[in-house]
């Protein structure tokens, strides 16, 4: 069982534990993670709403990546250096303890105005 | 209850003893009796918030009547209507339906099957499909037939229409199966959809274009709407498409300007879908035009105003407001629940900017009671010439 630590959009964390070769979408949807609109086109490399952004020296160990998957992750919202998808990436025990990510949800001005309103 | 079902069994057959009734009798007098009183001292000691609760709340009566709640209103609707921060809205109660059943809707649902055709009824797991399928109060079936099968190429987070990279390839004979299995079914007015086909060079637009043609060939009397993909802009698609002899030609822009990147698939956004809309009236003045928004996934009213607008000035004609529901847990989740109510003022806003008609409520999707709305509006239109 390897634990993985991951942070939604709104920039919560959970934990959870993974079993080794499953993808990181297979994680997220099996385990109920509050993650909004993940996995739309149920892992077939037709979107790129898993889009995962993790830590450097866990994205140079990774597998190298298709290009089918690299025209999708072109298209990602908020994509960095350090980006994969999440239905391309699978479990292994190299990853016990990780962090993975999605891009943080864009604050609009509706929600900067609640705040000030609050602060 | 299990006295009772023996009480009636013994009716039946006299000559069996009730000696195992009296058993029954024997337990309930011994450990069940105590219990039912252990129960009754129970509830007693219930805080006075839960028995309020209990007394108040629904009874079996309710249950079997079917007619569980009244707070059917926006106003007596106890629950939360707007997301916050973690959680998963409830269903309010005006959007429940009824599950479907019946003659009609078993028919088309076995025709289709046997047709080997798809409708985005099912696909996209529409709320309305036993209303529309069952025909309503006019008896008048409505279906949204979708051609180029049933996979999309583009994953967009509102839409559970199976997705992969390459499906499978188009099915030559699906123009002219589809164009007859229509006229087959006598219907006055169709509606076909299709999925994003990508793979292919002109996004599936000679095909569906074809079916048209077929159509219209076919039925003289037959009214038809297309609701048709972006094409990745290719406007010489579009022309294809609106100068077939279709009647009306859709294509929806789906929500606000500000949420495209967030709701769509990225190869899609709001310019380009308007340019799709402006070409096809462009091409063809005499040709109806028609949009469709979801709202409830976080835009604001000045967002929603601010798009009305902009597709009334690209000369659209009709335009259908519904409310987001999330089809499957890897969908968006529901930002906000917006109430009967607000859906009449974006009619009525609808209206005011001049819209041929606005079909705005929470159940109302591109193709609801789309035939319906179009030929009311030309008979209107043509008792008006007529004066």
């Amino acid at each position: 069982k390897i634990t993985i630590h991951f942070i939604n959009q709104d920039g919560e964390r959970t934990t959870t534990t993974a079993t080794e070769g499953e993808s990181l979408l297979d994680v997220v949807v099996n385990k109920n993670l509050d993650f909004s609109g993940f996995g739309a086109c149920e892992g077939t490399l037709a979107c790129s709403t898993c889009h995962l952004i993790f830590d450097e020296n866990v994205f140079n160990k990774l597998e190298p990546l298709v290009d089918e998957e690299l025209d999708m992750l072109d298209l990602a919202y908020g994509l960095t250096d350090t980006s994969r998808l999440g239905c391309q990436v699978f479990v292994q025990k190299g990853m016990d303890g990780m962090t993975v990510q999605v891009p943080q949800k864009v604050n609009d001005i509706r929600k900067a105005a609640e705040l000030s309103w609050k602060q | 209850m299990s006295l009772f079902k023996h009480a009636q069994f013994a009716s039946r057959h006299p000559g069996i003893r009730l000696w195992w009734k009296s058993k029954e009798l024997d337990f309930v007098t011994g450990p069940v009796c105590t219990s039912l009183f252990n129960t009754v001292r129970a509830s007693s000691s219930l805080p006075d918030k839960k028995k309020e609760l209990l007394d108040g709340g629904p009874d079996l009566q309710d249950f079997i009547s079917g007619d569980l709640s009244d707070k059917n209103r926006w106003e007596e609707y106890k629950g939360n209507l707007k997301r916050q921060k973690g959680e998963r809205l409830r269903l309010p109660p005006w959007l429940k339906t009824a599950i479907p059943i019946g003659k009609n809707y078993n028919k088309l649902k076995n025709t289709l099957r046997n047709l080997n055709l798809h409708t985005v009824c099912e696909e996209a797991r529409c709320p309305n499909i036993g209303e529309c399928w069952g025909g309503g109060e006019y008896a008048t079936a409505t279906a949204t037939i979708m051609l180029m099968g049933d996979t999309c190429t583009r994953g967009c987070r509102f839409c559970s229409v199976k997705t992969a990279r390459k499906p499978p390839p188009l099915d030559p004979n699906e123009p002219h199966n589809t164009a007859k299995a229509i006229t087959e079914w006598g219907l006055d007015y169709v509606v076909l959809t299709s999925v994003d086909r990508d793979d292919i060079s002109d996004g599936g637009a000679e095909h569906i274009a074809k079916t048209v043609t077929y159509l219209k060939e076919m039925s003289q009397k037959i009214l038809v709407e297309c609701l048709t993909p972006d094409f990745r802009g290719d406007l010489n698609a579009v022309e294809r498409i609106a100068l077939s002899g279709l009647d009306v030609y859709a294509h929806n822009v789906e929500t606000v300007r500000e949420l495209q990147r967030h709701v769509r698939d990225p190869r899609a956004n709001f310019d380009q879908s308007l340019s799709v809309l402006k070409h096809a009236k462009k091409v063809k003045p005499s040709l109806l035009s028609k949009t469709s928004i979801m709202l409830g996934l976080g835009e604001t009213d000045a967002q929603v105003y601010a798009t009305m607008k902009e597709v009334r000035e690209a000369a659209v004609d009709c335009l259908t407001l519904g409310q987001y529901m999330q089809p499957t847990k890897r969908h968006l989740k529901v930002d906000e629940y917006v109430s009967p109510e607000k859906f009449q003022h974006w009619e009525n806003v609808g209206k005011e900017l001049g819209f041929l008609y606005t079909a705005s409520g929470p159940l109302v999707r591109s193709s609801y009671k789309a035939g319906e709305f179009f030929l009311k509006n030309l008979i209107e239109k043509r008792k008006l010439e007529t004066q």
